[in-house]
């Protein structure tokens, strides 16, 4: 493992009143070496704070950082040869667009022509060829942007590290920048972390995505792992959308489980291995996974809310007495279904979840 | 929001350990540790004391026995119902000129941002125009238009004085005065709360059906109610304030302002002067803690915020007009001023022969130069340490975090804030008698941090301290040139040491140069000496009363007071000792370093500043550190904080960070800082009037005394002396800040008033 973080807590002195405030509990959180990770998680929740114990900025009160085997807690940020791009870009307003990028290497004293050759390098990795000479306030939102990235990997620095670089952006620029940022951060094979809330950005860019609440992590997995595998009721909803189901586990079989749920029984397969008979639990079914057919499903439903959306159509339905979300995607199911009439629901197979009811409240 | 937790059993524990924590990591940053230390120290030194000295001394007789006979005067029968009507008499010229003044700041706000009058630039810098002359001009000028001479009064209407008839000494003249001298305040704050009031509210008020007026009563004013009232407290505080107006024009009229100068000046009475400061103060506090986090919290419109892209435009000619022909009146009425002012000085005998004569001007510049040269000189010398010091402190307030921050804000700008006689009176009572106590607190507290910064550890820093001081005491007792000698050789000693060790030349000529200086408190008088003997070779006139002063500001220069000097040599010591890597050098150097200002602090009387040119410094510095303060702030509030942690993650250490980012982007604030310093200097009254001595004069003080003797237009020569001083600086420095910063926003000089 590359980059280490060993139980980091971090502890802020109470302002105001005299409760410490914990920003981020007991994380533990191997990162490999060249792999792009996200932090991912609502505002306040130890993500930043997190990134900022990486770069150095923050200390942790307790545990360790360690970097290629050595540990880095108490180095400062200028000797830990990470270098980090900021939501405000940063750039330095008194500095045109060369020097900018050529700041860090000046201080590492490169030769010139050194100098010259990586900021050419860098600008051409980030398009910005020819810009050299512009001010920065010359600069649009997105040209700022790639300035910030390339003053950071001009450094060719042991981990990139990213506070929401794209969350200043519009919408249609930063889904730009999404796709350039993994081109480059793919093709020069850098180590990278990478803070968001938006969990799209999340998932287009990251090998894995780690995501936080409260100050602690809740799941850490490739995109498709904390989509489809969400270990709790907040992974769930704040990736995407779900509907929760209770129910309570009836048998357990070999490679299944049979669970009791609006009134019927739903047969699970490849659980979680720590159920047991007649534990409440939830059922995680996101929207897409429901199927809304005239008859077939598993079981009745009555249309409350039909919205067509023109790629799709969403349903909301009431099965005994639970509203579940439903979205219809094929294009040859495109007739909407009259608020009121009675559907059949049923749940496509591969793509429940169960949680222990408690995991998934907590 | 993250979580917290519940420790209620351990609260006071973890209280203090979080304190300590927190100690320790500030000591941990010696930048952030020296400038709060220095900073906090300056503050409490000459704000902090001084006040406290004038507010308790109403309270003990000179002999030190608990009195409270002053204040049982205010409800006795003799002089009870005088001072009750001062007191009376203060707050109403308070109410008045506040009202009056935001009256007129809002109509000049409203005319400039609303009314798109034509010629807005030039009402604009015609409006700040008060704020850069002293305060008693137009007091001064107003006497001259419409005193029992005036030239409007006698000249134009030939209306001759008799013995009863209202003439313009009194309250009216004194509140016409400080409505035009304090207007310019209002004007700023309510501008710049109108420029902000986003135009969207107002038309979504008019699309909601509401007429104009209606839109006024029940959207604008309540939104600019905050605006109003922080400009009417801030009038109010500086109306009681003033001290220059009232002594001109209050005629029979007493504020308490001018009963203490009397008590000092007229009765050498310090106590019964104490007393009335305490009168003074009580209202003043209170009205500006209102102003600071009454009205400031309630406010719905930052003020830190950009300005609304557009904004709304008066549409009714009537509103429209008035608002422009008022302020242009206004204008023109200023402008009348100052005119009055600049003729008044050339004027050959004013009131009976208005024919103009240089005779007043060969006066000023022959035997007035005296007083120029040490205004100036000493304005000029105190502005950078106040820039820097305001810097300091803004840069501390915005960008860290610790304990104690909002005390340092409210008591840097506490100097500012009080009258500047209460401040006054302070310096003489802390400042004549020997400070013992004060001294030793302080060396303590400096001497901790030397050993702290010097030492690596426990032993090496009690070693160096106890050996350092006790070292320092014993040089304390030699002879003072002696002294000098030692400590100067100390320091060049060290640069020699610098230089055997490779040390960049830079640094070695720095340390040597430290050593020579302090070397050259014995030689000061013998450098100065031919000079002065030269300039009695002159002719007596401008040049040889110039030269005598400018040996004595060389003399002054080289000589600084040794506790001063001692605190300086502490920051230099810090500087050029911390981070010796060699154990075996560290600690005697350590040692040598802390016996130079130990000794500086303990030889002679320490703090014995009066009738010296420091003290009046130190009064300039903190008359004008809110004002840099401000400037900082201003400034650095627009500086992404990130931009330094993007120097530091890309490898710049905290050195390299402020030279090659923070300095470049706070240098416009710098310059702010500088021009905002100065000219408070130049132009301050009231905080210094009890400082001159015969040795140094300042022209303020001049102007009073010249008037006093019925020199009207000496005391107006002076007056536009300092103008053209004040507009020469004013100008010279934004033409540089123009040259360096075009094209990033250069610095709005309106921020500091």
């Amino acid at each position: 493992m590359y980059l280490i973080l060993d139980n980091v807590t971090k502890t802020f002195p109470p302002r105001g009143g005299v409760t410490e405030v914990t920003a981020v509990n007991n994380v533990n959180l191997e990162i490999r070496k060249s792999e792009l990770v996200t932090l991912l998680g609502p505002s306040g929740c130890g993500k930043t704070t997190t990134l900022r114990m990486i770069a150095g900025f923050e200390f942790p009160t307790y545990g360790r950082i360690i970097l290629d085997g050595e540990e880095i807690n108490s180095l400062p940020p200028h000797k830990r040869d990470m270098s980090m791009v900021f939501q405000s870009y940063a750039i330095f307003p008194h500095l045109n667009v060369f020097e900018n990028i050529a700041y860090g290497l000046n201080v590492q004293k490169l030769p010139k022509d050194q100098i010259n050759r990586r900021v050419n390098q860098a600008l051409e990795l980030v398009h910005l060829e020819g810009y050299g000479h512009r001010a920065p306030n010359q600069l649009s939102g997105g040209q700022q942007q790639r300035v910030a990235l390339a003053r950071a990997l001009v450094m060719e620095p042991k981990v990139l590290l990213m506070d929401e670089p794209l969350s200043n952006l519009d919408a249609k620029l930063r889904e730009e920048m999404r796709i350039e940022i993994r081109r480059i951060q793919q093709e020069l094979n850098i180590t990278s972390v990478y803070v968001t809330h938006d969990q799209i950005e999340a998932m287009t860019l990251s090998d894995r995505i780690v995501i936080m609440n409260l100050g602690v992590i809740e799941q850490i997995g490739t995109p498709m792992e904390v989509y489809r595998f969400p270990n709790s009721h907040f992974v769930a909803n704040f990736i995407g959308r779900a509907n929760f189901i209770p129910g309570t586990v009836n048998t357990i079989e070999r490679n299944s489980v049979v669970i009791d749920a609006l009134g019927k029984t739903l047969v699970v397969t490849n659980p979680r291995p720590d159920l047991h008979v007649g534990e409440q639990v939830t059922i995680i079914v996101r929207p897409e996974a429901v199927n809304v057919q005239p008859q077939n499903g598993n079981y009745e439903g009555l249309v409350r809310r039909a919205v067509y959306l023109g790629n799709l159509i969403e349903y909301d339905m009431e099965v005994s007495g639970q509203l579940i979300t439903g979205v219809e995607t094929d294009p040859s199911k495109m007739e909407v279904i009259p608020v009121g009439s009675k559907v059949s629901v049923g749940f496509v197979e591969d793509c429940i979840q169960v949680l222990p009811a408690e995991k998934a409240n907590g | 929001m993250a979580i917290t937790h519940e420790k209620p059993k351990r609260q006071f524990l973890s209280g203090a350990i979080t304190r300590i924590r927190e100690f320790t990591m500030i000591s941990r940053d010696p930048v952030l540790f020296l400038s709060l230390m220095i900073s906090g120290m300056i503050i409490f030194i000459f704000v902090i004391l001084p006040i406290y000295k004038t507010v308790s001394g109403g309270f003990f007789t000179p002999e030190g026995q608990w009195d409270l006979s002053y204040f049982a005067r205010y409800f006795d029968d003799y002089y009870g119902p005088g001072l009750r009507l001062a007191f009376m008499d203060t707050m109403k010229m308070g109410v008045l000129t506040a009202t009056f003044g935001s009256l007129v700041g809002f109509i000049f706000a409203y005319a400039i941002v609303r009314c798109n009058m034509p010629g807005k630039n030039i009402v604009h810098w015609l409006a700040l125009v008060p704020t850069v002359s002293p305060p008693f001009a137009l007091a001064l000028s107003m006497i001259l238009l419409f005193g029992r001479s005036g030239l409007i009064t006698k000249k134009v209407l030939g209306i001759t004085y008799v013995q009863g008839a209202n003439d313009i000494y009194g309250m009216d003249g004194l509140v016409i005065v400080q409505t035009i001298t304090f207007f310019s305040v209002a004007y700023l704050i309510i501008r710049a709360m109108l420029e902000r009031l986003n135009p969207s509210m107002e038309e979504a008020a008019a699309s909601l059906g509401a007429g104009r007026w209606h839109i006024f009563r029940t959207v604008t004013l309540p939104l600019l109610i905050p605006g109003l009232a922080g400009s009417f407290l801030l009038l109010f505080v500086e109306s009681l304030a003033d001290l220059g107006n009232p002594l001109f024009i209050a005629g029979n009229t007493t504020v308490l302002s001018s009963q203490i100068f009397l008590a000092v000046i007229g009765e050498y009475d310090y106590q019964k002067a104490s007393a009335i400061s305490f009168v003074l103060i009580i209202p003043t506090l209170v009205l500006y803690m209102l102003q600071r986090y009454y009205v400031n919290r309630r406010s719905y419109i930052s003020v830190t915020g950009k300005p609304a892209s557009a904004q709304i435009i008066e549409k009714d000619p009537i509103i429209r007009w008035s608002a422009i022909i008022i302020s242009y009146l206004i204008c023109a009425f200023v402008i009348l001023l100052y005119a009055t002012i600049v003729y008044g000085s050339f004027s050959f005998s004013w009131g009976v022969d208005f024919t103009p004569s240089l005779r007043h001007w060969e006066h000023t510049i022959t035997r007035g130069v005296e007083a120029i040269l040490d205004t100036t000189f000493l304005s000029a010398l105190a502005t950078p340490f106040a820039a820097l010091l305001g810097m300091i402190i803004a840069w501390l307030v915005v960008r860290k975090k610790f304990s104690g921050k909002e005390v340092l804000d409210f008591s840097s700008n506490l100097g500012g804030a009080v009258p500047g006689t209460i401040l006054g009176i302070g310096f003489i009572m802390a400042f004549n008698t020997p400070q013992l106590s004060l001294a030793i607190v302080i060396y303590a507290l400096l001497a901790l941090f030397f050993a702290q910064a010097v030492g690596k550890n426990a032993l090496e820093r009690i070693t160096i301290l106890i050996l350092g001081t006790g070292a320092g005491v014993l040089v304390s007792k030699l002879e003072t040139a002696t002294l000098y000698y030692l400590v100067g050789g100390i320091y060049i000693l060290i640069g020699l040491l610098q230089a055997v060790q490779k040390k960049r030349f830079a640094t070695v000529a720095a340390v040597s140069l430290v050593g020579l200086y302090l070397m050259s408190t014995n030689w000061a008088t013998q450098l100065a000496k031919p000079i002065s003997d030269f300039s009695r070779t002159l002719e007596r006139g401008f040049w040889s009363n110039a030269i005598v002063q400018f040996s004595d500001h060389l003399k002054t220069l080289l000589q600084p007071p040794p506790s001063l000097m001692a605190i300086g040599m502490m920051v230099v010591g810090v500087v050029i000792l911390a981070n010796i890597q060699k154990r075996s050098l560290r600690i005697p150097l350590g040692i040598a370093g802390l016996l130079v200002p130990c000794a500086l602090f303990f030889t002679g009387v320490p703090f014995a500043l009066v009738g010296g040119a420091y003290i009046i410094m130190a009064a300039y510095i903190v008359r004008s550190l809110p004002a840099s303060v401000r400037a900082g702030v201003a400034t650095l509030q627009q500086i992404d904080p990130s931009i330094e942690e993007a120097s530091n993650s890309l490898g710049a250490d905290a050195q390299y960070t402020f030279r090659k980012v923070t300095l470049p982007l706070i240098t416009p604030a710098l310059l702010a800082g500088l021009i905002f310093s100065f000219t408070r200097h130049m132009t301050s009254l009231s905080a210094i009037i009890f400082l001159v001595s015969a040795k140094w004069r300042i022209v303020t003080a001049s102007i009073l005394s010249e008037w006093e003797q019925g020199g009207v237009s000496i005391a107006a020569a002076y007056s536009t002396v300092i103008i053209l001083f004040v507009l020469i600086a004013i100008g010279v420095l934004s033409l540089i800040t123009n040259r360096m910063f075009r094209g990033r926003g250069g610095v709005d000089i309106s921020q500091g008033f």
